[in-house]
């Protein structure tokens, strides 16, 4: 049977293969990606879409995370130091209960519990990043002001609402609690009771110190439940956090997995490229120059 | 018996047939590389019979010669011509439009995360007005990022489309070729003679034309013709029959037979019909994708956007606008005019961040197409990636069956210089003996002449 006698198209075709695949090879490995267009993989390029929409997920809902931490623990710092304020008024209102003080003693201890009273305030007008804690959603920078119209001395600008963040996949925690649930609350109202002691140390009823002095405890129980809504979200969150960055390492190694090359094999089909593209060259370099004209020459 | 004379007839006989095959061989060795060539072999005969009918030794008798092809062969090298440049055409455009979609960083897919991890973000800090500037701007990069790639596909569309007059121009040019060589092939068959080289240009060029548009070519017949897909003529005889080209009423270029009939749909081959089926079937589906994805990605955020309250307190209002005519993708738009206008609060005050969970959930919850935003657009990069790599496999097998076609015709039609230079010596020691053979009566001649003289 008679065959093709025109070398010279299929050794450029040979030629032109071998290239290819040697090229395909350098890409490979110079950028370490096995996919780098749709048509290579269609499904692999399409998961490692998604794989790193979820990464970009995890991240913002780390970055969320460490700023409700942040938030929470300055919360918890500035409800801690209302503890200890409300501790100390405590111990002036047992000192005030006592009947042998003077009208200027107990007026001096008054004045101790209203400064006692005004460190509240402040903590209760804690903020971060310019933003009252304690506000609810109100947006506004002082919560607690001065009003001598209000029983406590104080009004409350804020509301009752509060927010919550989305630290994970259709998971949000509250960030905060209202001002008036911590501070004005009916369960344990800590400006009233410092408010009620004040008056009850000016009146010097023993048994309106006593109440007051009760009251304040009865705050004390209360804002440590508050605290204790805190420390459960700082829990929550750090759980949370360490789910995440097991999250962002198993995403990052699928993305790997799903698009990335593997060194080893990248270099093994380098060499398989190489090898077959001399070994094209060598042939061509054989063939090519055969003619019978060649021999008659002789 | 024969005489002398006959002999020196036979020789001269053998002698001219032989310089013919030569010449075959020579006309074989010229155009060992002249694209479409079939090689010729030479027709010899040996006249056995004398002109009363007896036999006996009257030489050799030389016919000319024919050229060596498959016509077969040749109509499946012009069909898979047709496919192989149809389907390349597709894969250019894909490997385009493939490209606007392989970034990683800009897509839509990328804005997508960003815009929801800005707003998540806000979520924390619903009163920081730098975060609450940050989603405004990556609502805005996401609608750049719809128009970048609506306008990566319309530059492919454009692009199909433009190239329509030029391949059409094309045609008719080789239509005309065709023609007039069919006008020199009717002649040179009407005188009894091969069509040699003639066919073979005509061959060639039915093979380009296939490449432009799908056709299908009698050229057996007595009337040879070309026509396209759709049955409308090219070439009939020897008269070619120009197509024209048209300005639709969708803005695009349509394509006319000779008598003026629309044959845009009807074109599927060769380059022209792989230009119209990206044109005007494959880019138009992708596009309604894009679509379908804007309109149905900007009414969700914006059925969340109406759930709560602006920056000031108002109700909120839509994020995107849509255009009402032409591509959604390419028309979205950015509704609100400030970062104000994103829609935190659920309570109506500055402070709150209720609202964000609504918003976010747009990235979660599935879109009427039954998928979230995310997945609706890997999924539809998948399905780019599918017809880009199809297409791309398909050219290549078609290109390979092609490849094949091609060798077995060379195989068939090809010039070998080896065989050229066997050939070469043959004839070239036949015409030698021949010559011998006429230097031998020459001598027995003169042997003949010579009798009776007396030599000294």
């Amino acid at each position: 049977m008679r065959v093709d006698p025109d070398l010279y198209t299929s050794v450029n075709a040979s030629i032109q293969q071998s290239e290819q695949s040697l090229q395909t090879a350098m890409t490979q490995l110079s950028s370490g990606k096995r996919v780098a267009i749709p048509s290579d993989d269609p499904l692999a390029f399409a998961n490692n879409l998604e794989s790193v929409a979820a990464s970009a997920a995890v991240d913002t809902y780390t970055k969320n995370g460490d700023a409700v931490l942040a938030q929470a623990q300055i919360a918890d710092s500035a409800l801690s130091s209302v503890v200890t304020t409300l501790t100390e008024a405590v111990s002036l209102g047992t000192e005030g209960g006592n009947g042998t003080l003077t009208s200027a003693q107990r007026s001096s201890l008054a004045q101790q519990v209203q400064g006692l009273l005004a460190a509240v305030v402040s903590q209760a007008n804690t903020t971060s990043n310019g933003n009252a804690l304690f506000a609810g959603t109100a947006g506004v920078a002082v919560p607690f002001v001065a009003d001598p119209s209000s029983s406590t001395g104080y009004a409350y600008q804020g509301n009752s609402n509060s927010n919550a963040a989305e630290v994970g996949e259709a998971l949000s925690v509250a960030i905060n609690i209202p001002g008036d649930q911590i501070f004005t609350s009916a369960s344990g109202n800590v400006l009233g009771s410092l408010q009620s002691m004040v008056v009850a140390l000016q009146s010097g009823s023993s048994s309106d110190i006593a109440s007051a002095t009760s009251a304040v405890s009865g705050a004390i129980a209360h804002v440590d439940q508050i605290r204790a809504m805190y420390g459960n979200t700082v829990n929550q969150l750090t759980t949370e956090n360490d789910y995440l960055s097991q999250e962002s390492v198993s995403l990052t190694s699928q993305q790997d997995s799903l698009v990335g090359i593997d060194t080893a094999t990248a270099a093994t089909n380098l060499t398989q490229a190489q090898t077959a593209q001399s070994a094209v060259l060598a042939m061509a370099a054989k063939i090519l120059p055969t003619s019978l004209l060649n021999y008659l020459q002789n | 018996m024969t005489g002398l004379n006959a002999t020196l007839s036979l020789a001269s006989q053998a002698l001219s047939a032989e310089s013919g095959a030569l010449a075959t061989t020579n006309n074989n060795i010229s155009n060992v590389n002249t694209p479409g060539y079939s090689r010729e072999v030479v027709d010899l005969s040996a006249d056995a019979l004398n002109g009363n009918g007896q036999n006996q030794e009257s030489g050799v008798s030389y016919n000319g010669f024919t050229s060596v092809r498959d016509e077969v062969l040749q109509i499946g090298i012009q069909q898979k011509t047709a496919d192989a440049s149809s389907l390349n055409a597709q894969s250019t455009l894909w490997n385009q439009i493939q490209s606007s979609f392989s970034s990683t960083t800009g897509s839509i897919s990328t804005s997508f995360s960003g815009l929801f991890s800005a707003i998540s973000t806000l979520s924390t800090a619903p009163s920081d007005a730098g975060a609450r500037q940050s989603a405004f701007s990556a609502a805005g990069n996401l609608v750049d990022a719809f128009h970048e790639a609506a306008a990566a596909l319309n530059d492919a569309q454009t692009q199909a489309d433009s190239g329509v007059s030029g391949l059409v121009a094309n045609i008719n040019q080789l239509s005309t070729q065709i023609a007039s060589l069919d006008q020199q092939l009717a002649s040179a068959q009407a005188s009894g003679q091969d069509g040699g080289s003639i066919e073979d240009q005509r061959d060639e060029l039915t093979t380009q034309l296939a490449g432009l548009v799908g056709i299908t070519s009698t050229s057996t017949q007595t009337t040879p013709s070309v026509s396209t897909a759709g049955n409308s003529p090219l070439v009939v005889g020897s008269t070619a029959y120009a197509l024209q080209v048209t300005e639709g009423s969708d803005g695009t270029t349509h394509v006319l037979d000779a008598q003026g009939k629309d044959i845009t749909a009807s074109i599927t081959g060769g380059a022209l019909g792989g230009a119209l089926t990206m044109r005007d079937a494959e880019i138009p589906q992708v596009s309604g994708a894009l679509d379908t994805l804007a309109t149905q990605f900007a009414a969700a955020m914006n059925a969340a956007q109406t759930q709560g309250f602006d920056a000031s307190g108002n109700q909120g209002t839509a994020m995107f606008t849509l255009p009402t005519t032409g591509s959604a993708a390419a028309g979205i738009s950015l509704a609100l005019t400030s970062a104000s206008g994103l829609v935190l609060s659920s309570d109506g005050s500055s402070g709150s961040s209720g609202n964000v969970s609504n918003l976010i959930a747009v990235q979660t919850s599935a879109l009427p197409s039954g998928q979230s935003p995310g997945a609706t657009y890997s999924d539809y990069v998948e399905s780019i990636g599918d017809a880009a790599a199809s297409v791309s496999s398909r050219s290549t097998a078609t290109n390979l069956a092609l490849t094949q076609l091609t060798t077995q015709q060379a195989s068939e039609s090809g010039v070998s210089i080896d065989e050229e230079t066997t050939n070469l010596l043959r004839f070239q020691q036949a015409y030698t003996a021949a010559a011998k053979v006429v230097s031998t009566v020459n001598d027995l001649y003169s042997t003949l002449m010579n009798m009776g003289v007396v030599t000294s």
